[in-house]
């Protein structure tokens, strides 16, 4: 049987506003998607990214509010930059740039994520397994490496 | 001494007598010739070991920020020096009224390696004359061309003449052309998407995790760096593949819209890793996508410490 790519989706905890899609995020997500929520998509370093794509990733979706309605004013502003500059570098060195993507989801658009999750495996099914760069040791949860 | 080292000690004897700096951050002449080493004048007595030459390779820059804000410290400053020294004020690592920048324009550094390259090790004497440099070699003179000999970084250099600075001693060179800046990211964007990935991992993978070019570079002021963090880890911090290119990616995607493509990293790395191609074209990218370069003034704030709303115009919907 096919396995199914894996996933990891960035998720800011303000940008599901409707109930059922928030409680399908949280209890009904596919195994091989992996949740990580975060306060605000201006939490997501670099390094998040990288670490994901180095765990062996095929995929990684940022699913954050839209600019003007940010919880936070401005958060996700001032990550833009960053993220979309780390994309076009990871780019440049040799890892596809379409394996990354941002969604904004706006507060009405109910099932929203659901679409964009199964649109952006279909994508990653086509360019297949993220063979380069998932050269990573893999750590226990939690980070420490003891 | 030459003449531009003589210019250059009557003015730091002058800062000294007028009481403007407490430090003179310049060069000094090292046991072995070809190595000169940075130099912290206290006093104008100790200044008889001055020395300045194309062989001076540390970023000068990397100084200020082991020093109190309060301290008035003058900065012998190349073109990329000048530049950092900039990019260092603007993120408030040392106030401008306290800096005095003794501009000097530069033809360009001379790579040790290469030197030794075409003579060998055993070299005991170096001498330059304009653009003829002559070295003494197991007794024998041999005379060398300083295009054959500049690094890398100071080949596609555009900015020579220091920008911002006090005093500026010595004539200002042209500024080169900047097609000439692309070279490193044109030959690394001509190959396709494994190769360059290949090539990313050969030079990664020669990395023993020094960090020397960290501690060269004068952006690099982070009293604690991201591969030292403990709790998290946030990378291996062992010599991994994975450990090495993040250690790679993450070293210059930090220098984003902040490095002045000085090549101190390079010239310090002891396995003579190529680091610029990564960093040039996040400086491409920062001059295509926001207008903005770094070091050309001290006010501007580099394109990550600020955003405005016109940035959603580019978000994918």
């Amino acid at each position: 049987m096919e396995t199914r790519p894996k996933i990891v989706l960035f998720q800011c905890q303000w940008c599901l506003y409707s109930e059922p899609d928030q409680h399908w995020v949280d209890n009904e997500l596919p195994a091989s998607i992996h949740l990580l929520k975060l306060p605000c998509t201006g939490r997501i370093n670099p390094l998040f990214i990288l670490n994901a794509v180095q765990g062996g990733a095929d995929g990684i979706m940022i699913s954050g509010c839209l600019p003007e309605k940010c919880h936070y004013k401005e958060g996700n502003l001032s990550a833009l930059r960053q993220n979309e500059e780390f994309q076009d570098f990871l780019d440049y060195i040799g890892y596809e740039k379409s394996r990354i993507r941002f969604v904004w989801l706006d507060l009405q658009d109910r099932g929203r994520i659901q679409r964009e999750l199964s649109d952006f495996e279909d994508d990653i099914n086509k360019l297949g397994k993220a063979k380069i760069m998932a050269s990573r040791i893999n750590l226990p949860l939690g980070g420490h490496d003891e | 001494m030459n003449e531009l080292e003589r210019k250059l000690k009557t003015e730091i004897e002058r800062l000294f007598d007028e009481d403007i700096v407490d430090l003179v951050i310049a060069f000094k002449k090292a046991d072995s010739p070809l190595r000169p080493q940075p130099a912290f004048y206290k006093n104008k007595a100790e200044l008889d070991n001055l020395n300045y030459n194309s062989l001076c390779q540390n970023n000068l820059a990397n100084y200020l920020t082991k020093y109190p804000h309060t301290t008035r410290i003058g900065v012998v400053v190349r073109g990329c020096e000048s530049r950092s020294v900039n990019a260092l004020v603007v993120e408030k690592q040392h106030p401008r009224e306290n800096l005095y920048l003794i501009g000097i324009p530069c033809k360009g550094i001379v790579d040790i390696r290469k030197i030794i390259n075409l003579t060998g090790e055993e070299v005991n004497d170096y001498t330059e004359i304009d653009d003829e440099i002559s070295v003494r070699v197991n007794g024998n003179k041999v005379k060398l061309d300083r295009k054959d000999l500049l690094h890398d970084s100071c080949l596609r250099c555009v900015h020579p003449n220091p920008t911002n600075s006090d005093v500026t001693l010595g004539d200002l060179l042209p500024e080169g052309d900047p097609s000439i800046v692309r070279q490193a990211v044109e030959s690394f964007e001509a190959m396709d998407r494994s190769e360059r990935y290949a090539w990313f991992r050969h030079e990664a993978e020669r990395c023993i995790r020094c960090y020397a070019c960290r501690e060269a570079c004068p952006m690099c002021y982070c009293t604690e760096c991201f591969v030292d963090h403990a709790t998290p880890r946030w990378t291996e911090s062992s010599v991994s593949p994975a450990g090495m290119q993040a250690w790679h990616i993450i070293r210059a995607f930090h220098q984003t819209g902040r490095c002045t493509s000085c090549g101190a990293c390079e010239r310090a790395c002891p396995m003579d890793i190529k680091m610029t191609y990564l960093t040039d074209k996040l400086n491409e990218n920062m001059i295509t996508k926001y207008q903005f370069e770094t070091g050309l003034d001290d006010k501007t704030q580099p394109p990550f410490a600020s955003f405005n709303m016109d940035d959603k115009k580019r978000f994918i919907l």
